[in-house]
């Protein structure tokens, strides 16, 4: 993606990564997760903020640091990250809430044309079904895929 | 790597860092992944091959 993202680390699986928001809230740790789903070669994506007294993460809280589309180019960057590493995966998406997956939505759609170059990208729609994503329409999640994943079905 | 250069990459350069391997076995989204888990076993994975 062309929007400006965060450097940011990994542990040598590609499963858990780390960066740094900065802005006027400060500085405000990130982490991502990719977590084997009960299906095979299917990985959830999870993301928030770190606490350090809890040491826990928090995917619900408002951060607020006027960087949201470096944030959410800072992510989408994880997936290449992720998929170079496991070409066969898919990765699901889902916001902890709809403002939140509305924002996954529009990081999509802004994003469509580039995304689609590499990968296959699909939407969870009301009716309960996968379909292509398309612009404008509400999905309560996301799933894509190397284009190239010799395995998908 | 020059923050130029890290927003012109694609594929992204990695920093490895030991210290994230403490969340190695952990489920930090809990909610998320049982999401996941529900509309996959409900619905499973798209058919983009016929």
């Amino acid at each position: 993606m062309k929007q400006a993202k965060y450097q940011y680390r990994s542990e040598d699986l590609f499963h858990y990564y780390e960066f740094i928001s900065e802005g006027p809230k400060g500085l405000i740790k990130k982490i991502i997760e990719y977590t084997e789903t009960s299906t095979e070669n299917v990985y959830n994506l999870g993301f928030g903020d770190y606490d350090e007294l809890t040491k826990g993460v928090n995917d619900l809280s408002i951060t607020n640091n006027g960087d949201s589309l470096k944030v959410l180019a800072t992510v989408a960057s994880t997936v290449y990250a992720f998929t170079e590493k496991y070409p066969e995966a898919w990765i699901f998406a889902t916001g902890s809430t709809a403002v939140r997956t509305r924002l996954y939505r529009m990081g999509i759609t802004n994003n469509l044309a580039e995304i689609s170059e590499d990968f296959l990208v699909f939407g969870y729609n009301r009716e309960g079904n996968w379909v292509p994503f398309v612009t404008g329409e509400d999905y309560e999640a996301f799933l894509l895929t190397k284009k190239d994943n010799k395995f998908a079905i | 790597m020059k923050i130029e250069q890290l927003n012109k990459s694609k594929v992204p350069i990695i920093v490895l860092d030991k210290k994230l391997e403490q969340f190695r076995g952990k489920v930090l989204f809990p909610d998320k992944l049982k999401k996941a888990n529900e509309i996959l076993a409900k619905t499973g994975l798209p058919k983009i091959k016929s």
